[in-house]
């Protein structure tokens, strides 16, 4: 009865993980193989479909805007949601609750809606259609993501003392936060900065929407190759996963052992 | 209340540290979901009319929705059933290392969303798909074209992907809920495992169930960027439509759009509501 329980388990976890890996593997190997549309395993191996990806005109400017707005989003994060949240930690505990509702929003509105609300409203210049505008769309999407971290390693270290001793000791807020708290919840603010670098960089309802061609990022020149040429996408989607993966690696080494970063990720969602 | 009567004006300036964020959140996000709703009950002269909403009750609208409502319905609940049954299997290995290699495959499988995702689908089980070869080289079963990855039935798996592995990751911690002692007093009691499970396990779930469920639905609700890399205008989506109507396709009229986004705003309102009631419901549980 046991035994029939275990192996039961097993081949339920057995498929789940084929489920998740083989996708991902099937593209890995679809970006380095020559011809691969008869037979189960690829019949050789090249590397021509990055050649021809590097070599897109389009490919380093796509890369760049990632960077930029991806960027963008984790020093908005870094130097407006870490310091707004350390302020209602101490200072406001009665907009706590606002705080938290503001932080959940942005699950509830979809991508499309936050994008056509967005473009509607600035639809004069500057603004309108600006790679600013994704950046702003961008941050009140991403926001989540670094305030559950922060707020909980808030929680979990004695903010108010650390705080008082501080200020008894001759610091300004600016000093608190940058030398006292800031390396307390280290942990938290990098898993943050992580997971909004690793949302913004795949995010691709915004930026085709808000900027669309005029300001391209990696994923819309992703979408663009898998109706041009599967073999460039593969190896566009390899890139993608990378990025995706270093992220994910990262939080869970920032974040220590133990099941830390799972709860931050389902608390962010 | 009591502190902003002992303390009115230090409290009044910690509250102007917080006004930057509240004025950011107000213009990009509040003031324009605002104007969209105030916007949606407009005519095109400004005047107040309902003639948007008669709009989407047209066929093409209503199909739309129920699409999307189905997939994000069917979706939720097959996530949350082998969620459930995976969660539990991972949850009782014994190898604590294997089981946060498998939380931690999770993490990353759940944030794999999107373009990247719905490509590598097509790699798998497009018609010349490796797995759709190997389905026929060594089973003799053609998929095509009964089966497409292209169509509802494609979508259904890719979103599974996701979905499945935020469920795991949400389920856990609620089996960690359940303690030892209540299965031992059970079981003293002469209780067996399927009395155990539908008098003391599954209630004690339950609220971490329907949280997962509706959380799944709403995460599938405003999905967009996979449907559209895979089935592109082919497929009748919410998220879908709304797109169109910003990117402009003569179709599609921009009053349409405001209707759907409000809609769809509500839906998801609804879906975060009940998430809220169920979580708060299953953190007394949880320790």
């Amino acid at each position: 009865m046991k035994k029939q329980n275990s192996i039961f388990s097993l081949v339920l976890i057995g498929i789940f993980v084929l489920y998740m890996i083989i996708p991902i593997i099937a593209t890995y190997m679809f970006s380095i193989a020559t011809k691969w549309d008869v037979s189960i395993l690829p019949e050789g191996y090249t590397l021509d479909w990055y050649q021809t990806a590097f070599d897109h005109p389009y490919f380093s400017i796509t890369l760049t805007n990632s960077f930029i707005v991806s960027f963008s989003a984790v020093l908005a994060g870094l130097f407006f949601i870490v310091p707004t949240t350390y302020w209602v930690h101490t200072r406001v505990p009665s907009a706590k609750p606002l705080l938290d509702l503001l932080m959940i929003l942005p699950f509830g509105i979809p991508a499309v809606v936050l994008a056509l609300a967005l473009i509607r409203v600035y639809n004069f210049q500057p603004v309108a259609r600006s790679p600013f505008l994704l950046i702003s769309g961008c941050v009140i999407f991403s926001m989540p993501f670094m305030y559950r971290p922060v707020s909980n390693s808030l929680m979990a270290i004695d903010v108010h003392t650390l705080t008082e001793s501080a200020l008894n000791l001759g610091a300004n807020t600016f000093q608190i936060l940058v030398r006292v708290i800031a390396p307390n919840i280290m942990p938290g603010i990098l898993s943050g900065a992580l997971l909004v670098f690793a949302t913004v960089f795949a995010e691709f309802t915004l930026a085709n929407l808000i900027t669309g061609a005029s300001f391209k990022t990696f994923p819309l020149l992703l979408v663009e190759f898998t109706k041009r040429d599967g073999r460039v996408a593969a190896a566009l989607s390899v890139i993608s996963f990378t990025v995706a993966w270093i992220a994910s690696l990262a939080i869970l080494w920032v974040s220590g052992r133990g099941h830390k970063p799972t709860e931050e990720v389902v608390a962010a969602h | 209340m009591s502190f902003s009567s002992r303390r009115p004006r230090q409290n009044l300036s910690a509250w102007a540290g917080v006004v930057p964020f509240l004025v950011f959140c107000l213009v990009f996000e509040i003031v324009p979901v605002v104007l969209l709703l105030l916007g949606s009950f407009t005519d095109k002269a400004g005047a107040f009319s309902l003639s948007n909403y008669q709009k989407i009750s047209t066929p093409i609208y209503v199909r739309s929705f129920w699409n999307s409502i189905q997939l994000s319905g069917i979706t939720a609940i097959l996530g949350a059933i082998f969620g459930l049954l995976i969660g539990y299997a991972i949850f009782n290995l014994p190898s604590p290392r294997l089981r946060e290699a498998l939380l931690a495959l999770s993490d990353v499988t759940t944030n794999f969303a999107g373009a990247p995702l719905a490509f590598a689908f097509i790699v798998i089980l497009g018609s010349s798909g490796v797995v759709t070869l190997a389905f026929e080289q060594y089973l003799g079963l053609k998929l095509y074209p009964t089966f497409s990855i292209y169509s509802y039935s494609g979508l259904i798996l890719a979103y599974l992907y996701f979905q499945l592995p935020l469920m795991i990751l949400l389920i856990i911690p609620a089996f960690a809920g359940l303690r030892r002692e209540w299965w031992e007093s059970a079981h003293n009691l002469g209780a067996n495992s399927w009395q155990y499970w539908r008098r003391i396990g599954l209630p004690i779930l339950t609220p971490s169930l329907i949280a997962g469920v509706v959380l799944l639905f709403a995460n599938a609700f405003g999905a967009y960027a996979t449907a559209w890399t895979l089935g592109g205008s082919n497929i009748t989506l919410v998220t879908i439509q709304i797109a169109f109507t910003v990117t402009g396709e003569v179709l599609h009229d921009p009053g349409a759009g405001d209707a759907m986004a409000m809609v769809s705003l509500l839906i998801m309102g609804v879906c975060i509501a009940i998430y809220q009631v169920a979580n708060s419901r299953a953190r007394r549980w949880a320790k």
